[in-house]
């Protein structure tokens, strides 16, 4: 309630209010911060994905939002609310994930649906559940004999039956095969485009391409890095790549051009790759050089993902979160 | 610090819904279709509570003074209460957190002690019936006498059944798996039955011991079964007149654990696997 530390995040705008606000949330099991002091806002008929390897805190994070752990210190607002002081206020419009949950074994899949939504405000018809995700030929089957997919996506279903308008999925598409993971895509951008707010977690960066609309990356704790999938890769030098014959001359290396590695296969890293690119195109064409194998490209987000993995700094040039 | 007000109207959808009742109904109702589905835990829940009363008249181990019906139903009760409700619930609680399930259920509208409470439903169901169907028994044999007092015996049953379900919660901070419950479940099972006058009279124990004895947390629903179903105090002597002013002792000390266990219960009840 009464943050020592300066506040994170500049004044928000009240055009749309964030359906999520996470400020300064810290998290600690005994000696251990798991989360670090984190600030995110997701917006309704917004994506965030936050991003990290196992470990990085997203889980222990997300826990605090689904009101299953108390902030250890800042503060976590769903719709306004405390999710965990104001649980049952915030239910009502909250669907939740967890990485890894339980279903029992020996009801059948209509039944489970059916069970869940009694215990809601505003369920959704079991059918039009089933239909969601894909398990209408599947109703009368036992959740134990289900496979491994199709137990994930009932549990996606039994998150979305109260037709909620914050959405916290944690590694919605993990374990799932590449035709279920796309169905589960078309899922979560029907839940945005009816206004929902939906944040997620996930390790394939594919998926974050498809559906964020802003990415946060986690490391020990800390968001190191975030923005717009744009913003982010920008934060990452372009590549240009290329082979030289053996009797070739060797190219001048412009100035800001940093050189990965040299030889008869070079790797140029920059942040002007089209003065970059020109130049060395223009240098092959007089010396009739061929640059066999030219590949040229901008940053992206799997080159800051994986730099942040790396635990080096993804900024050459530092700059603030948010 | 308020940062923002988000726009309240998308809160004013849901106000109403189902009552609560209906919510826990909804799982009770999964739940005991669930125990209908697992043989085991059937002939578990039903047939062995009722094969051990039946056996305790034949071993007899009903020394007491007590009239055949009123012991046989204060046995019942007794047995049910531990072996089913207590036993049952602390090994349902630790196989539905090993399974992930209970902290699936706490992501939902229930709240916390409605998912407990929803998750016992089934267990409380069967011992009711129990005490339901020995007391028909009874009634059939022709052992029937009408009660000292109508009203003990039956907040006896039920206070005894929640502290049961407390317990059991309680229970569960130090229970990793289902099969560890054999062994976690041992004090209440042995200790706390073994001298709660269920199986011998407590006049029988040295009087210091006995006196011991009535804080156990068994020992007053024994004691107010008997008070009101044959007007006997724990040490065998017949009342005259209202059997309440004897009722005072075990009532609180049946409150006091009631207390006690919700205490425990709350703060040690996990809802996830320990990682």
């Amino acid at each position: 309630m009464h943050p020592s530390a300066p506040p994170v995040l500049p004044p928000v705008t009240v055009e749309a209010a964030p359906a999520i606000a996470v400020r300064d949330l810290r998290r600690s099991y005994g000696d251990f911060e798991a989360v670090r002091g984190i600030s995110v806002e997701v917006r309704p008929g917004e994506v965030l994905a936050l991003l990290g390897v196992n470990g990085a805190g997203k889980t222990s994070a997300l826990e605090v939002l689904e009101g299953l752990a108390d902030a250890g210190s800042g503060t976590v607002r769903v719709l306004g609310m405390d999710p965990v002081t104001e649980r049952a206020r915030v239910r009502p419009h909250l669907g939740v994930l967890l990485q890894s949950s339980g279903l029992p074994g020996d009801l059948t899949v209509a039944e489970t649906l059916r069970t869940w939504a009694g215990t809601l405000t505003a369920p959704r018809p079991v059918e039009e559940a089933l239909t969601q995700v894909g398990l209408t030929g599947r109703a009368d089957v036992r959740v134990r004999s289900l496979s491994g997919g199709e137990r994930r996506r009932l549990d996606l279903a039994l998150a979305l039956l109260g037709r909620p308008g914050v959405v916290v999925l944690d590694e919605p598409t993990t374990g799932l095969d590449p035709e279920s993971r796309r169905q589960v895509w078309a899922l979560v951008q029907g839940l945005v485009a009816d206004g929902a707010a939906v944040l997620l977690t996930t390790h394939h960066l594919e998926e974050a391409e498809e559906l964020a609309d802003r990415v946060a990356i986690m490391r020990g704790g800390q968001i190191v890095l975030s923005g717009t999938q744009a913003e982010i890769a920008e934060t990452q030098p372009a590549t240009i790549r290329f082979g030289l014959d053996e009797d070739a001359p060797r190219p001048p290396v412009p100035a800001g051009v940093q050189v990965v590695t040299d030889g008869r296969r070079v790797e140029w890293h920059t942040r002007a790759l089209q003065p970059v690119l020109a130049g060395l195109l223009a240098w092959a064409a007089e010396h009739g050089v061929v640059l066999r194998t030219l590949l040229a490209r901008a940053g992206s987000l799997e080159q800051a993902f994986l730099a942040v993995a790396d635990g080096t700094d993804p900024r050459e040039t530092p700059e603030e979160n948010e | 610090m308020t940062a923002t007000t988000p726009d309240r109207t998308t809160l004013d959808r849901p106000t109403s819904g189902p009552s609560r009742l209906s919510r826990v109904w909804s799982l009770a109702s999964a739940e005991t279709r669930m125990l209908g589905r697992n043989r085991t835990a059937l002939v578990n829940s039903v047939v062995l509570p009722l094969l051990f009363v039946a056996a305790v008249p034949a071993l007899g181990m009903d020394e007491g003074e007590l009239p055949f019906g009123a012991r046989l139903l204060v046995t019942a009760v007794g047995i049910s209460l531990v072996m089913l409700t207590y036993y049952n619930l602390v090994t349902t609680y630790v196989a539905r957190r090993e399974d992930l399930v209970l902290q699936r259920m706490r992501t939902g509208e229930l709240t916390d002690v409605e998912v407990l409470a929803g998750t016992a439903a089934p267990t409380v169901f069967v011992t009711l019936g129990q005490v339901v169907i020995i007391a028909a028994g009874v009634v059939l044999l022709g052992e029937w006498s009408a009660p000292a007092d109508v009203v003990l015996p039956l907040v006896a049953l039920l206070a005894g059944t929640l502290l049961m379900v407390v317990l059991a919660a309680a229970s569960t901070s130090f229970t990793r798996t289902p099969e560890s419950a054999q062994i976690t479940t041992l004090p209440i099972i042995v200790v706390s039955t073994g001298l709660s006058g269920v199986f011998y009279p407590l006049s029988v124990l040295p009087e210091a011991l006995g006196q011991i004895a009535r804080f156990l947390p068994l020992t007053p629903v024994v004691e107010l079964l008997q008070l009101g179903l044959a007007g006997q105090t724990w040490q065998g002597d017949p009342v005259d007149g209202s059997v309440w002013p004897h009722a005072g002792m075990p009532l609180a000390v049946l409150a006091g654990w009631l207390v006690v266990g919700s205490i425990a219960a709350r703060r040690g009840f996990r809802w996830a696997p320990r990682r």
